[in-house]
């Protein structure tokens, strides 16, 4: 039995991913899409626009609640749901990923076949591409929550304990909302188009995560649903916390939500991206 | 006339064409379903506190929803689905082939693809109206519903003329396919409160979004009896005025178009 | 980047029934389901609820192997299953039933280390990111591959070099030429040196200048890594120029399987004789000619100055000889005919099996191939 040739030379041991590989790969990545990203402003003002505007529209419209019934409203004074909704904005955007959006397309233009035969997860690219968004639009968009933040008078008083805890509390929820919503979109795997599932779940995430009105303001029914599901604890949690809505216990049982659910996030994901990628396969890439 | 039988050809065809992706279609209904749940929710949860938002009540409110529903119905049968793919085509050069044919480019391009899934938009919203209605106990009149038909349709036009805009953007910039899906979201949140509850600096400031948004409270306030002749005027002439800068951005944009290189 | 000689693992066919090919097909198969349904809005509503799928075989069961540092042209008209095998072989589509082993991997399980070490190159589509320069394209290979720098910088300056892209590689993919697009397309994925690659159509419409270039840039690989490709392409140059073997499919099953001279013998039982007359033969030898190479010999044009007949291969020698000897002939070539017009039999005579049936099929398929 002949030795094939490829045996003769050197090549990088794909079979296992060292972190390292990984972190060469990111960088690398980062590079590129940040040049990329650059080329696509007219797109990402686009998106800022929006990133703006959706947590505005509830800011203006619960401080205005509150005013008209004399100040303070559910709880909350018109001053703190400014504030509620300004943090809201910040987390929304870095917690945020369009890549439901695009799985359509790229499964219908073949951009996968190319992306499948590479050594490395396509994860990796998106997660980059992810936060180089992120990076360049936390830029623009910092300053505009910042100066809402003043406009609308926002009061909020987290204490030590909030601050240190919001700095992991953030972090797990990007990975978090992230890992969920690329897996919602490997439905594409499945359906030819998936403009309505990802409506439909778009219009659940932005109710069920605190974009429409603080969770605590909804009836008993629609929190637990919020809480159990994954929506809670990609964004709403970080922002009651940093506004110290909660108290030590509840964030620690928050944290703990959170690990819980991106463990079955990611197992979740590497369950459906197997099946996905196989009928992918099978159904002609 | 041509122009009609190009458009019904086309629609017989969208028809058609909505069984490939069947799934969708259920979905379509599950997502209106959904939409109109949360929507009469966050309406619930607001009026849990107060019994009037700048002088709208609750089922006032609810009228207004209903409309948006409705407008947004109408351009998701047929406006929406071929901006998205207009934009496709100009990405792609497959434009040229439009392009090429003996016939109004605007109007090809406006119709190129239908998604009946909508039609339950359409009578969700219908319904939520005369629902509204009926709680409200207005009698609406023939010449109050000429008036809200004519403001539906004002109101619906500038909408279209928003949407062909925002797609002819995709001759000068790369990658704004999701511009639709992010206007639609946005849209769905702006419109489902009357105008009049912005600030004036931030009315200044959304320029892009208000006046798809007034075009959602108009029909309202004729419904709600708070139209004022002035806003009617002003109305009619915006669509015009929509009607004429879309068309001519339109003009500009296919100037401006080469078809993607070879 | 760990990457030493002495990790690197030596992979021998783990497939007994592969031996020492590096690329081995066993009854290799493919069927699609294609959702099917009546013109007409009744059986568009009817198909909402009960959709009907029919079976469309895009590769029905084929057997080959290629062994090390071998280049096999893969020829079949469109729609007979080339690009489904090709997406088999590199691990895009899962076959409906068969085996492949390609450097003793299963293809469709896309192992990290097998990817590693193949490539597919797509002429009709491109990999390059769009808006970004080439360049840039290839530093995310390098990453994504686990290319050592110096190895890299190595690699990309040869590449450049060979493809003449030097000035290219700044520029941003989208303002590329079609046959510029390509070459840099081809530099890129090949950075990681790939011993095994699959080629499908490679030269599309590229103009004959830059064809010849890719097919000496791929002839030159070939020679320098001892690399094993499978290659469409409907440019019998290509195919002349560089595959000593080819395989032809039609219809999802196996034609031929050989070298391309043998192909030209089974499927072309004649020859191709030109004679030119000498000077002062005035005028078309019209029936005399026709006599002297009859019975099997055909007249495929004539005319004062010579002509162009077809003979069967084994009265070639007799028919030459009678020639020479009957008309003042200043030259006479023996040839077989263009591959071309051997190509195309091959193609019509597998065709006359099942013509309608076929013709949707191919149709088809070709339609899946394009996704």
């Amino acid at each position: 039995m002949a030795t094939l040739p490829v045996a003769e030379q050197p090549v990088a041991e794909f079979e296992r991913l060292s972190l390292s590989a990984l972190l060469e790969f990111y960088g690398a990545k980062f590079r590129t899409e940040l040049a990329l990203q650059f080329a696509y402003r007219g797109a990402l003002a686009i998106w800022l626009l929006s990133l703006v505007s959706q947590p505005l529209i509830s800011l203006v419209v619960w401080t205005t609640v509150a005013e008209t019934n004399g100040g303070s409203a559910g709880g909350f004074t018109a001053g703190e749901y400014a504030a509620y909704f300004v943090i809201l904005m910040v987390v929304n955007q870095l917690t945020f990923s369009w890549h439901m959006w695009e799985f359509e397309w790229r499964v219908r233009t073949g951009f996968f076949s190319p992306v499948l035969l590479r050594p490395l997860h396509p994860v990796h690219n998106d997660i980059i591409e992810n936060l180089t968004f992120k990076a360049l639009t936390l830029v623009a968009l910092l300053p505009i929550a910042v100066t809402l933040g003043f406009a609308f008078d926002a009061r909020f008083a987290p204490s030590l304990a909030d601050v240190v805890a919001f700095g992991p509390a953030l972090v797990l929820a990007m990975a978090l909302r992230f890992l969920v919503e690329w897996t919602v979109a490997l439905a594409a795997f499945w359906m030819t188009r998936t403009m309505a599932v990802n409506q439909v779940f778009g219009v659940l995430s932005f109710f069920l995560s605190g974009l429409i009105a603080p969770l605590a303001l909804f009836p008993a029914p629609v929190q637990v649903a919020a809480a159990i599901l994954p929506f809670r604890w990609s964004v709403a949690f970080p922002v009651e916390l940093a506004q110290g809505q909660l108290s030590g216990v509840e964030i620690l049982l928050g944290l703990l939500a959170q690990v819980i659910w991106i463990v079955l996030a990611v197992v979740l994901l590497r369950l459906v991206w197997r099946h996905g990628v196989r009928r992918y396969s099978a159904v002609g890439a | 006339m041509h122009a009609l039988m190009v458009i019904r050809t086309y629609l017989k065809l969208g028809v058609l064409n909505v069984v490939q992706y069947r799934a969708n279609f259920l979905f379509d209904l599950l997502s209106v379903g959904v939409y109109l749940t949360t929507s009469l929710l966050s309406l619930a949860v607001i009026f849990g506190q107060t019994q009037t938002l700048r002088g709208w009540t609750r089922d006032q409110l609810i009228a207004l929803v209903g409309i948006q529903i409705l407008v947004g119905g109408l351009n998701g049968l047929v406006i929406r689905p071929s901006m998205q793919q207009l934009m496709e085509n100009i990405r792609l050069g497959t434009l040229d082939f439009m392009l090429t044919k003996p016939a109004d480019s605007q109007l090809l391009a406006s119709v190129q693809q239908v998604n009946i899934g909508s039609i339950a938009e359409v009578v969700v919203g219908l319904a939520v109206i005369l629902t509204a209605l009926a709680r409200l106990g207005t009698e609406v009149g023939a010449d109050g519903a000429l008036l809200f038909l004519v403001m539906l349709v004002a109101g619906a036009t500038i909408v279209y003329c928003f949407l062909l805009a925002l797609s002819t953007c995709a001759f000068w910039f790369v990658r704004i396919q999701n511009i639709l899906v992010i206007f639609q979201a946005t849209f769905n949140e702006a419109g489902r409160w009357p105008i009049t509850i912005y600030p004036g600096w931030l009315r200044a400031t959304l320029t892009f979004l208000i006046p798809v948004a007034f075009a959602v409270t108009v029909p309202a306030e004729s419904l709600t009896g708070r139209l004022t002749t002035l806003t009617t005027l002003a109305t009619l002439a915006l669509a015009l005025g929509f009607v004429a800068a879309s068309r001519w951005f339109w003009r500009v944009g296919l100037r401006h178009y080469t078809g993607a290189s070879a | 980047m760990r990457i030493t000689p002495s990790t690197a693992r030596t992979r021998e066919s783990s497939v007994p029934w592969a031996d020492s090919a590096v690329i081995a097909v066993r009854g290799l198969r493919k069927v699609y389901e294609v959702p099917e349904r009546e013109g007409g809005v009744r059986a568009a509503a009817g198909s909402l609820f009960r959709r009907r799928t029919r079976e469309v075989v895009a590769v029905s069961g084929i057997d080959f192997a290629i062994q090390p540092g071998e280049v096999v042209g893969f020829l079949g008209p469109n729609g007979a299953g080339k690009t489904t095998t090709l997406k088999m072989l590199s691990g895009l589509l899962y076959p409906t039933s068969g085996e492949a082993s390609v450097l003793g991997f299963t293809p469709w399980r896309r192992d990290r280390a097998y990817l590693g070490r193949m490539t597919l190159i797509m002429g009709q589509r491109n990999q390059l990111t769009w808006d970004i320069p080439v360049i840039d394209s290839y530093e995310l290979n390098r990453a994504i591959f686990r290319i050592p720098w110096p190895e890299y910088r190595r690699r990309r300056d040869e590449l450049i070099d060979l493809l003449e892209i030097g000035e290219l590689v700044r520029k941003p993919v989208r303002n590329l030429s079609l046959g510029e697009r390509m070459k840099c397309e081809i530099a890129g994925s090949l950075l990681h040196q790939p011993t095994v690659l699959f080629l499908d159509e490679p030269t599309i419409g590229l103009d004959v200048g830059m064809q010849r270039r890719i097919r000496a840039f791929i002839a030159d690989y070939n020679e320098r890594y001892d690399a094993t490709i499978l290659l469409t392409s409907h440019y019998m140059a290509d195919v002349e120029a560089l595959c000593r073997r080819v395989i032809v499919i039609h219809h999802g099953s196996l034609l031929y399987d050989g070298d391309l001279p043998g192909l030209v013998r089974r499927f072309s039982p004649h020859k191709t004789i030109t004679v030119e007359f000498e000077e002062g033969f005035s005028q078309a030898p019209g029936e005399r000619l026709a006599a002297l190479i009859a019975p099997a010999g055909e007249v495929v044009e004539q005319s004062a100055i010579g002509a162009t007949l077809r003979v069967p291969k084994a009265e070639t020698a007799r028919v030459t000889g009678r020639l020479l000897a009957e008309l003042p002939i200043a030259d006479l070539t023996v040839e077989d005919p263009p591959i071309e017009e051997v190509i195309e039999r091959v193609f019509s005579s597998g065709s006359s099996e099942a013509p309608g049936q076929d013709q949707v099929a191919a149709e088809i398929t070709r339609e899946a191939e394009r996704r």
